[in-house]
């Protein structure tokens, strides 16, 4: 079993610290590097350039989705399949469809949410580089951490080092990973 | 304008800024109402003037009732984001009386005209009968006076220990607004659901629906959110609230704008859908008129503008705090409002199609009321500080965070030094 290099992770002490850091590994031009604070930070996204998540469009579409699904299924049932005549309405019409339709939109749109969010997060997975760092778990403590990625086309082991004593990080360790 | 140094005994004053805008409506609109009426009496005994009027008076009406629900909600919900806005929807609630009473006159005086009910022999017809007292004249005219009584007791009360406390600077003043809203709400409840039914629903009397009172609710909720949201852009850009409401709190009337827009479509369906599926000839008859001639296209036009297009328009997060977004979206509410107020009180004299012959005289009327209740609201506002001087959230209304225990800040010491 081979180890490649995961990042590079870096400690800070505080929000503002971490807040500069991040501006000057940003300057630096790296791309693919995250941050890991105990609690959101602000500002921290206009830093990070973090748009919104995508994860509405996957509501949109699975509500949007099971909305249709349902209406197509009523008019399928009662008036293609087997039309039958109830309380004297018409076999098809779009009163009719509307509250299952709207419901299943509600419940299509609750799940796309979910495993939008899930999958755009790469999520459940079982184990993580950082796991195997055991000063990480401070992050949901009382300290802040700074990775920058392997992946990222700027990174070098030295350099990179180099960058992030630079700005103040302390404890800069090598993330490996199992590949 | 910062709030911090203004000195409560000389609190600073601001005008709307509309200049003579209210007064060229009044003008424009007296001389199309005028031409209107003669005519309309000449043609048919008042009628088309009535429900004109009718038509502009119940817009009007739901703007009003709807900033008087928004500073109920204020103060029963402990807001603090509302407060620098609190102030013009105080003048503007308080418009009820006696601005909306006296334009109420005109309704009253028409009233056997507008209401075939009026004039129906209670004995021959048992939907009258059923709702005796109130529907026989004297019954009409002592529930709307009891309408106004309520609301003018409200508002006024309101708006009282509100300006008081820009003196004062008392938690008693909160108290007794909070007082006022708890009852408020309830009686606010009662006398929108009344006053829909009375004076627009009872058009068509036969008809029954549980729903318009919520429905008038939503509607008025909403059209008047759209117009808080106009006049605090507009007031911010005139530097008049830029201390005390920060760009962030743009997000909570977009939000509540936004959420209204689900709420009324909901209830307006939910009423369609009860009549369609009980499909019972005494209910489903006030749709069927509404489904001739240019009607038809009126309920689609009320379908997709009124609820699809600010729906999607409002969904994403960051459109409900981009007044160069919503602004189109209020001004376009409002026409959608009246549109919706025409399909529910014009068909029952024009069963035909929207009288479109008469749209001159509708905006005759709009235009009156319209610059009649902006010249008052103007010289209210003027008057008065154009937000509360000393509220106790004021602080947390501008977004600032002080820790330490102050007049302004309304904490205890106590509690701040933990």
């Amino acid at each position: 079993m081979s180890e490649k290099i995961y990042g590079l992770i870096a400690e800070f002490d505080s929000p503002a610290a971490i807040l500069h850091a991040a501006e000057k590994v940003r300057d630096a031009g790296y791309r693919r590097w995250d941050t890991f604070t105990p609690f959101p930070i602000h500002g921290m996204e206009k830093v990070m350039n973090l748009g919104h998540s995508l994860a509405g469009w996957f509501s949109l579409a699975l509500g949007g989705g099971a909305f249709l699904s349902v209406v197509g299924l009523l008019w399928f049932t009662n008036a293609f399949d087997y039309p039958l005549i109830v309380g004297g309405k018409p076999m098809f019409s779009a009163p009719m469809t509307f509250v299952p339709s709207y419901i299943m939109l509600i419940m299509g749109g609750a799940v796309g949410a979910l495993v939008g969010m899930l999958a755009l997060n790469q999520l459940p997975r079982l184990h993580h580089p950082l796991f195997k760092k055991p000063r990480f778990v401070l992050a949901s403590r009382d300290k802040f951490f700074l990775l920058i990625g392997a992946l990222d086309e700027k990174f070098c082991e030295t350099e990179t080092r180099k960058l992030l004593e630079a700005i103040g990080g302390a404890h800069i360790e090598i993330v490996e990973d199992e590949a | 304008m910062n709030p911090l140094t203004t000195n409560p005994s000389n609190p600073p004053k601001a005008s709307l800024g509309l200049g003579i805008l209210p007064v060229v409506m009044m003008v424009l609109g007296v001389i199309l109402c005028a031409i209107g009426a003669l005519k309309s009496f000449h043609l048919d005994g008042g009628v088309d003037f009535g429900i004109s009027w009718l038509l502009a008076f119940m817009f009007f009406l739901s703007i009003a009732l709807g900033t008087l629900f928004l500073v109920l909600v204020h103060h029963l919900t402990d807001a603090g984001w509302s407060v620098g806005i609190r102030r013009f929807n105080e003048h503007i609630a308080a418009l009820l009386f006696p601005q909306l009473a006296l334009l109420f006159l005109p309704i009253a005086l028409l009233a056997p005209k507008i209401y075939s009910w009026m004039t129906i022999d209670p004995a021959t017809d048992n939907t009258v009968a059923a709702k005796l007292p109130v529907f026989t004249k004297p019954g009409f005219w002592i529930a709307s006076a009891i309408l106004f009584g309520i609301w003018w007791l409200l508002t006024s009360q309101l708006k009282r220990w509100s300006l008081k406390q820009d003196e004062t600077g008392a938690a008693e003043c909160t108290h007794k607004m909070r007082f006022y809203s708890g009852w408020g709400i309830v009686a606010f409840a009662i006398t929108l659901t009344f006053s829909c039914i009375l004076w627009m629903k009872s058009l068509q009397h036969e008809w029954y629906s549980a729903m318009y009172g919520v429905y008038f609710f939503a509607s008025s909720a909403w059209v008047a959110l759209a117009t808080v949201y106009i006049l605090t852009v507009w007031l911010k850009r005139r530097r008049v609230l830029a201390g005390v409401f920060p760009d962030g709190s743009f997000y909570f009337i977009g939000l509540l704008f936004f959420a209204f827009t689900l709420f009324q479509a909901y209830t307006e369906f939910a009423q369609y859908f009860v009549v369609w599926n009980a499909n019972m000839p005494s209910e489903t008859f006030w749709y069927l008129i509404r489904e001739n001639g240019s009607w038809w296209w009126v309920s689609m036009v009320l379908i997709f503008g009124h609820f699809m297009i600010p729906f999607f328009i409002l969904l994403p997060v960051a459109v409900k705090s981009n007044a160069k977004v919503v602004i189109p979206v209020c001004l376009w509410a409002w026409l959608m409002h009246a549109l919706d107020l025409a399909f529910n009180i014009l068909p029952a004299h024009h069963p035909e199609g929207f009288p479109l012959r008469w749209v001159w005289l509708q905006l005759g009327c709009f235009l009156f009321m319209g610059g009649f209740l902006t010249w008052s609201l103007a010289k209210n506002f003027a008057k008065h500080a154009p937000y509360p001087q000393r509220d106790p959230r004021l602080l947390e209304a501008m977004g600032v965070n002080l820790n330490v225990a102050n007049d302004l800040a309304g904490s205890n010491p106590a509690e701040a030094s933990r």
